[in-house]
């Protein structure tokens, strides 16, 4: 690899990774992800990191936060942000997560998920955070 | 959190609940290699290469949709226009290469092909007239299959013994189709200034400049302008054209990021994003709402074209930066029956034909997707066609025509073609006959806004 396409992924795992405020393991994250680079360990799929955004909206009720966790948790999911709000009497959670390691695929993930929604009475949108990206940061 | 909430609902809002989907990934083919003086041997080239490159394009495309949480609602192919694919000049080896496509379209699982489509606007070559004679036959025999003809240009004027041979034809379909509301009439289009990367069908073809395959992008979208616009029923012109451009902004970047994952995914090049509005029969997706919550009472009132104007060029703007390629048709498509709001103006004898003219001046093509009466002479719709082109050729943009005369049906009546076409109201046309000067035949030449060099 020559300096420039070095320095190019660089750039793109700085972009994939790089929330408004960087918490501590999210810099450790990127760090290695340099170093194995340039040692010229990375695979493929290092690059390919990318972050998913789950969101469930629905009807509050106690445990549903543990309810989505836990599925997660079981599948070697690392949840990178969470955060939730009411929206018009509605409960709403939003969580940045890292399926790069998910013992299932995405899709697999994303139907798990789903069907915990149909069961927790809630709507579940996952999605990578490509979107997001692409729609609100020019 | 790296993004905020606002950001994360409003795009779950957008892609959940406006009526939000990328309408068509459509790949591209060139069949210039597939040509054969054996017409069996020349659709069987054609088969074969579109499996070979459209196989895969269905599940990459779901893979891609779930990934990002967006619905892509139709997978399309636009081929070489097929007069300039090398075979015997005769209307039989059209009609064989059509029925080998349609098969082979409907086992991989796609809806529509386009791509039956001669380019005639200098004039004719012995393949343009064979593809004439066979495209009644080819609408009504196979199911997938479109047709376009290019009769004019800006740069070459227009064919004015090709707009008469287009009226016979549609009449031709329109009576072969009789059964089921002349519907072969809405798979086939005449065009001035086709594009040559239009991803919407029935116009999509794979123009003789392209890579030897492409993927190209047709948006849908009224639904998110008309969410936008309604939020904002104080805001004047100058700022609603500021609030559509960056609706626009926001479903023109879906779909390029749609054509980008495809085809670094199926390792096919990134075309164009066409960013068309493109409504569907669905109440809330429809371009004439738009013009409604704009504050026109109903399309066709006077205003219309106006509204339509500023609604077409704001999308525009807010879609050029959010591409890196913006091409086919892009603007806004006033498709009569595949438009709830524009199908009750029309059926309400608010929206005439008269009008639909005058606000295809400022939209993205044409006539869509009009019913007239089945018995209109072929004059009377070659006269028609010639306006609609003649509009294009002089201001330089592309306009067209898809007209069902539909079989037996008077005006006021309502035709049901079903699913994405929709319904339409069967409307009036003038019956005072333009023969004479159609009749004298030829060609128009190009206008003086041709001359650039």
């Amino acid at each position: 690899m020559d300096k420039k396409r070095i320095a190019l992924d660089v750039a793109k795992i700085l972009l994939n990774h790089l929330p408004e405020e960087l918490p501590q393991e999210t810099i450790e994250k990127i760090a290695a992800d340099v170093i194995s680079l340039i040692e010229g360990q990375s695979s493929d799929d290092d690059l390919k990191r990318r972050l998913a955004v789950l969101t469930v909206i629905g009807r509050n009720h106690s445990g549903i936060v543990h309810s989505f966790s836990e599925i997660l948790a079981e599948n070697n999911v690392d949840i990178i942000d969470i955060n939730q709000t009411i929206v018009h009497g509605n409960f709403a959670m939003m969580m940045v997560i890292d399926p790069t390691d998910s013992k299932v695929d995405f899709l697999t993930l994303k139907n798990l998920l789903k069907e915990r929604g149909k069961r927790e009475d809630v709507q579940v949108f996952l999605q990578y955070e490509d979107l997001l990206k692409e729609l609100n940061r020019i | 959190m790296s993004y905020s909430r606002r950001e994360i609902l409003d795009t779950i809002r957008m892609t959940e609940s406006e009526h939000f989907d990328v309408r068509t990934v459509t790949l591209g083919i060139s069949l210039f290699d597939c040509g054969s003086k054996n017409r069996e041997e020349c659709a069987r080239n054609v088969a074969e290469k579109i499996k070979k490159y459209a196989a895969s394009l269905p599940s990459a495309v779901d893979e891609v949709a779930e990934y990002l949480g967006i619905r892509v609602a139709n997978k399309r192919i636009a081929l070489t226009p097929i007069s300039l694919v090398s075979t015997l000049p005769q209307r039989e080896s059209y009609i064989e290469i059509a029925k080998e496509v349609d098969n082979v379209a409907g086992e991989l699982g796609f809806d529509y092909v386009g791509g039956f489509s001669s380019l005639i606007e200098a004039g004719f070559t012995k393949a343009d007239y064979a593809l004439i004679d066979a495209i009644p036959e080819v609408l009504t025999e196979t199911k997938r299959i479109c047709s376009s003809i290019n009769a004019g240009t800006t740069r070459e004027g227009l064919n004015i013994d090709g707009v008469i041979k287009v009226a016979s034809l549609i009449k031709d379909t329109a009576y072969r189709t009789r059964n089921h509301g002349s519907v072969g009439c809405a798979k086939f289009v005449v065009f001035a200034n086709a594009v040559s990367n239009n991803p919407f069908i029935a116009g999509a073809f794979h123009g003789i400049g392209n890579p030897e395959v492409v993927i190209n992008i047709g948006l849908s979208g009224p639904g998110v302008i008309l969410d936008a616009i309604k939020r904002n029923p104080l805001a004047n012109l100058r700022e609603l054209s500021e609030i559509i451009k960056k609706a626009s902004y926001k479903v023109t970047r879906v779909g390029e990021i749609v054509g980008r994952e495809v085809s670094k995914k199926l390792d096919i090049p990134f075309g164009i994003v066409d960013i068309s509005l493109a409504p569907t029969p669905e109440l809330g997706d429809s371009v004439g709402e738009v013009l409604m919550a704009m504050g026109i009472e109903t399309p066709g009132a006077p205003g219309t074209t106006a509204a339509l104007a500023l609604l077409t060029d704001a999308v525009k703007k807010g879609g050029t930066m959010a591409t890196s390629q913006v091409g086919g048709l892009s603007g806004a498509f006033i498709p009569v029956s595949e438009d709830a709001a524009m199908i009750k103006a029309a059926h309400e004898g608010h929206l005439s034909l008269e009008k639909l003219e005058a606000m295809t001046a400022v939209c993205s093509v044409g006539l869509d997707m009009v019913a007239v009466p089945g018995d209109v002479e072929e004059d009377v719709l070659a006269g028609l066609i010639a306006d609609e082109l003649s509009i294009g050729i002089i201001n330089n943009k592309t306009t067209a025509v898809r007209i069902i005369p539909v079989y037996g049906k008077k005006a006021g009546e309502i035709v049901s073609f079903g699913g994405l076409l929709g319904d339409a109201p069967v409307q009036e046309i003038k019956t005072i006959s333009p023969g004479n000067f159609i009749r004298r035949g030829g060609h128009i030449p190009p206008p003086i806004v041709s001359m650039k060099n």
